[in-house]
């Protein structure tokens, strides 16, 4: 019986230890990880519906703790109990395994996401292009959400969601050949200690207008929320999700919208760079969340645009901006500009 | 551990091919082909082309599925009913029995002729400078061409549609 090769229990324990108090650990739970993108999601529910409400004179939540910001801990645990309806021939198998790769694809940017000098889970030469193609992985999930839930509001927000995040990738991608150009790297660290003397939103002001937009439409914010035009679709396509898939679903949404918000601040505002004793994550969590804010008062601020006039804007329009963007940026760097952001 | 890794995605990539083609709901195929497509482009990784991996997962599994996906969508029929299967005619038994054979020859021809071990050759990891350099000079005219490839593609398609709607609105006026 002894040659059964088992390792001791002490060795177990040893280990579990040292996998535990390893700083890789705590990088992948804790800090730019996981719990940090989940709370983050969680504190973007309740910044949205505070920042609304003073948009809209009301005062918003108010009684879950100090502010109400315990809201979104509440709303989590109901909708964590909450019966689970679906339509008698939606795909439930398939809505589960959607909802859950939705929240898996929310987090998996975070990876190669600097939040801080050397503080990132995994240090990427082609952090960006990672970044892009977790991302461009989004409207295939929301598409089968669409269609799984057989019901015709989800399937008609999960088309208009693909078509949407599928015009808008373009831009987007031609938008940040600019950075790639003057940085040449797609390292974000490297972007990052790129702009320690001058943010890239000033010489890049062009790319970061196109890039913007782009990322309201890719998160399907207003004014390009039309896959869930609650008007007209209810709530897109997540409609027939109820309960525990309702919550994966939104905060999907919501963690999309904080690694947006920290891709913005990455590529344009600086990253983790700011002055005095603050640390580094402070800053680069600040400059995140202000972003964000700036993207929840324009859904208070601006109405709905048309799908013809949404598509047509990304295919003419923001196309043609990123573009010229690319030659503004070689006139930028054939004009001996380049000590600027040289690492 | 680099082993443990190569069967693990092998794997992957090995049964959500069977479930794609095996799985009688279309959609179920489609999920399976985007797995079996991160699966390779975890191969990549592995051989250490980070930059083909992230367009292998981009273009395949953000593109190509969608439009697979898409398509699917357009034709299906009433979701919920199984098809009947047909029963294979004598002529299809007779192509599955054909293809067989050939595959067997084929894995035992390169069976026999497999030296007892073969050394793996060292990793060469391409950066994303020298690839855009060769790109740049000793490819530029096959990059050239593939560019004119795909631009008379789109040109070709945007035609197709603007043709097929002149005629319906023709069409209408009469």
């Amino acid at each position: 019986m002894t040659s059964l090769i088992l390792p001791a229990p002490q060795e177990i324990v040893n280990l579990a230890v040292r996998i535990i108090t390893s700083r890789t650990f705590f990088e992948v739970v804790f800090f730019p990880g996981f719990l940090n993108v989940m709370l983050s999601a969680a504190f973007l529910t309740w910044l949205e519906r505070k920042v609304l409400a003073r948009v809209q004179l009301r005062i918003g939540p108010l009684y879950a703790g100090p502010s109400g910001i315990l809201q979104p801990i509440a709303d989590g645990v109901k909708l964590m109990f909450k019966q689970m309806i679906f339509p008698e021939l939606a795909d439930m198998k398939l809505l589960m395994l959607c909802a859950l790769g939705l929240m898996l694809l929310a987090f998996a940017p975070a990876v190669a996401i600097p939040f801080g000098e050397g503080l990132v889970i995994a240090n990427m030469d082609v952090g960006l292009v990672y970044v892009f193609a977790v991302m461009s992985l989004f409207p295939s999930v929301i598409l089968l959400i669409g269609w799984g839930s057989n019901s015709k509001y989800p399937f008609l927000g999960g088309l208009r969601s693909l078509f949407q995040q599928v015009a808008y990738e373009v831009p987007m991608w031609l938008s940040v050949l600019g950075i790639v150009m003057m940085t040449g790297t797609l390292n974000l660290t490297k972007i990052v200690e790129a702009q320690q003397r001058l943010w890239f939103v000033i010489p890049q002001i062009l790319g970061f207008a196109v890039f913007f937009t782009a990322a309201l439409a890719e998160l399907e914010r207003t004014p390009f929320d039309l896959p869930e035009a609650e008007s007209e679709l209810v709530m897109g396509w997540m409609t027939e999700l109820t309960g525990p898939a309702f919550m994966l679903g939104f905060l999907a949404m919501y963690a999309k919208l904080y690694i947006m918000s920290a891709l913005i601040t990455t590529l344009f505002l600086g990253g983790w760079s700011g002055f005095g004793f603050v640390p580094q994550p402070v800053w680069f969590v600040l400059k995140t969340f202000i972003v964000a804010s700036v993207i929840i008062i324009i859904r208070g601020a601006f109405p709905r645009v048309r799908v013809d006039i949404l598509l047509r804007a990304g295919w003419t329009r923001l196309l043609l901006l990123a573009l010229a963007n690319i030659f503004v940026t070689v006139a930028l760097i054939i004009s001996g500009l380049g000590w600027v952001w040289r690492i | 551990m680099v082993d443990i890794a190569f069967l693990a995605i092998s794997g992957l990539i090995i049964v959500s091919a069977i479930f794609a083609l095996e799985v009688k709901e279309l959609i179920y195929g489609a999920v399976g082909l985007a797995f079996s497509l991160i699966g390779v482009a975890g191969l990549f990784i592995l051989l250490g082309a980070d930059y083909v991996a992230m367009f292998q997962i981009s273009v395949y599994v953000g593109a190509v599925v969608v439009l697979i996906l898409f398509t699917i969508m357009l034709v299906r029929r009433e979701s919920g009913k199984i098809v009947e299967q047909e029963e294979p005619s004598r002529l299809g038994r007779g192509g599955a029995l054909v293809a067989g054979l050939v595959a067997l020859a084929m894995a035992g021809a390169v069976i026999m002729l497999m030296p007892g071990s073969v050394e793996a050759p060292a990793l060469y990891q391409v950066t994303l400078r020298e690839l855009g350099r060769s790109l740049a000079s000793s490819y530029a005219v096959p990059l050239v061409i593939l560019g004119l490839l795909i631009g008379a593609t789109v040109v070709g398609g945007l035609t197709l549609v603007k043709v097929e709607r002149e005629e319906k609105s023709d069409g209408a006026t009469q």
